[in-house]
């Protein structure tokens, strides 16, 4: 469950990124986040990651005060999460096994854990004949494809996904989206930040949508609803 | 506890950390030669100064063991008393030996000197105007001064005379060079310091990306920095190895040079210092590259 209580962020005094917003999410919900540039997206996901803090308010997620966090736990609050960027942040000097299985070994998995759990991942996002090959061998659609199978290998209760079709062609990211929606049929928790009109429009998902930081819309089977 | 949770998890994850430090040496090739080549740079010429000042060192033993300062007897004394004095010299703390020479030594002495205008010296057998005396060796030469002035005290010496202007002149010069030597020696190790640590920030910069990739799924502070501060300490060690061999080379070619020619003074064989150089110089290039790749990533950290 993530819960946002009166959140705002603000940069250098003057600027307000996001204003007093709330909302919840229950468990396995799949919500889109919506809203023109510069409306607060990227802000409401990196305080989800507890990258950058909250001027004020709390952030809630698995009956937790992320805002209270010390700095040391933060890397096991990013392992509850599983996250997909828009230009898929892999190693470049890793093969697609090495590149899903870093994340296991980061958990302090056990290698034989990993060997069976890499390949089953792997051929659930339909990469198994790609196991062997590096990122830059990859399509756009792969490469988010092996992005996708880091965040879910440890099992997260909930992935954010920031724009994780920004970077691919509609065909390709409908692909990507049904492979997320899978991901949520099995419970996982959705979040995804996205500018994919014809997506969010299909998808017929809880939508919140943002304007100069504040919630301006945040419906149960919602649509995109700007003229972009 | 916090310890507890730290070295547990540097056991679990060794293999990790080991495979991954060095595969990034390997990748980061041209990176890795540079780093070695800089780490072997500096510690050459460490290791260079390093070598003056210890043969600073064993000259200064050589000179200081070679001083001796003589104390003059007066010659109206018995044999008793002359027992007595030598006793109480050989008493006096810094003392490391004491041996009587008599007249009659003093005079042989006095002859072979003269060499073949020894001539000089006949017919003072009968009327000896030499006197008895007790060659006095120390322990350090900054001592004689003291020590010489307590023989004095001692009823039944003479005078005491040791070549005062030569010993403190020598003193002065090896202090000298001593400062000098340690002072560019402590410079050059910073220098050092700062080459390495520049050098390894370079390569953490080329992976700034991977670590905040590693950040952003979930890595510990300390998972990302084991593999680099391994990557460090074998850079490190490397170029501290390869500047020790550099050095064995150019010292024994000094040595062949140096010690055909003078013969006033021999450096130090190489046996006696390879051992200390190749210690010292294992424990500084690890340290020197765990801290420099300590510092490095710093800052990346922070995501």
């Amino acid at each position: 469950m993530i819960k946002f209580i009166n959140v705002s962020k603000r940069y250098n005094k003057d600027i307000i990124a996001l204003s007093n917003i709330s909302f919840e999410i229950e468990n396995g919900e799949f919500v889109f986040i919506v809203g023109p540039s510069g409306a607060g997206k990227s802000t409401l996901i990196k305080l989800l990651l507890k990258e950058e803090e909250p001027t004020s308010g709390s952030i809630v997620i698995n009956k937790k005060d992320i805002t209270k966090l010390k700095k040391r736990e933060i890397p096991y609050l990013r392992r509850s999460m599983g996250v997909v960027f828009q230009d898929f942040r892999l190693l470049p000097n890793k093969t697609v096994f090495e590149n899903v299985a870093f994340a296991m070994e980061i958990v302090g998995a056990h290698p034989k854990e990993i060997r069976r759990k890499v390949p089953m991942v792997l051929s659930l996002v339909g990469l198994s004949d790609k196991a062997e090959k590096y990122p830059r061998q990859l399509s756009g659609g792969e490469q988010q494809r092996v992005s996708l199978a880091r965040a879910i290998v440890n099992e997260p209760s909930i992935l954010i996904a920031d724009e994780p079709t920004g970077n691919l062609d509609p065909d390709t990211s409908w692909e990507i989206v049904k492979l997320i929606s899978e991901i949520n049929k099995r419970g996982t928790t959705v979040v995804m930040a996205t500018h994919a009109k014809d997506i969010v429009d299909a998808m017929k998902k809880r939508v919140i949508a943002l304007e100069k930081g504040n919630i301006v819309r945040d419906e149960a089977r919602g649509v995109y609803g700007y003229a972009l | 506890m916090k310890q507890g949770v730290f070295m547990d998890m540097l056991f679990r994850n060794l293999k990790y950390f080991l495979k991954e430090g060095f595969s990034n040496l390997s990748r980061n090739r041209l990176m890795t030669i540079a780093s070695i080549t800089s780490v072997m740079a500096a510690m050459l010429i460490l290791g260079l100064f390093l070598v003056i000042i210890l043969n600073v060192n064993s000259l200064t033993n050589q000179v200081e063991s070679q001083l001796e300062l003589k104390a003059f007897l007066k010659d109206n004394i018995s044999e008793q008393e002359v027992s007595q004095i030598g006793n109480e010299i050989k008493a006096i703390p810094g003392v490391t030996s004491v041996v009587f020479e008599s007249k009659e030594e003093a005079l042989q002495k006095f002859k072979q000197q003269l060499g073949d205008k020894s001539y000089l010296a006949e017919g003072l057998e009968e009327d000896n105007p030499l006197p008895q005396s007790y060659i006095v060796k120390v322990k350090d030469a900054g001592l004689m001064k003291d020590i010489s002035n307590e023989i004095k005290q001692i009823n039944g010496v003479d005078k005491v005379s040791y070549g005062q202007d030569v010993v403190d002149k020598l003193l002065g010069i090896i202090k000298i060079v001593r400062i000098v030597g340690l002072s560019i020696i402590l410079i050059l190790f910073i220098i050092s310091i700062v080459i390495i640590s520049n050098t390894i920030k370079l390569g953490v910069f080329a992976r700034r990306r991977e670590i905040n990739i590693m950040k952003y799924i979930g890595a510990t502070d300390w998972f990302i920095r084991w593999p680099f501060l391994i990557e460090g300490v074998v850079l490190g060690l490397v170029g501290a190895l390869l500047s020790v061999a550099l050095l064995v080379l150019i010292y024994g070619y000094m040595l062949d040079i140096i010690n055909n020619k003078l013969i006033v003074f021999q450096l130090l064989p190489l046996e006696k210092i390879v051992g200390d150089i190749l210690l010292y110089f294992s424990l500084i290039g690890a340290i020197i590259g765990a801290l420099g790749s300590g510092f490095s990533i710093k800052r990346f950290l922070n995501v």
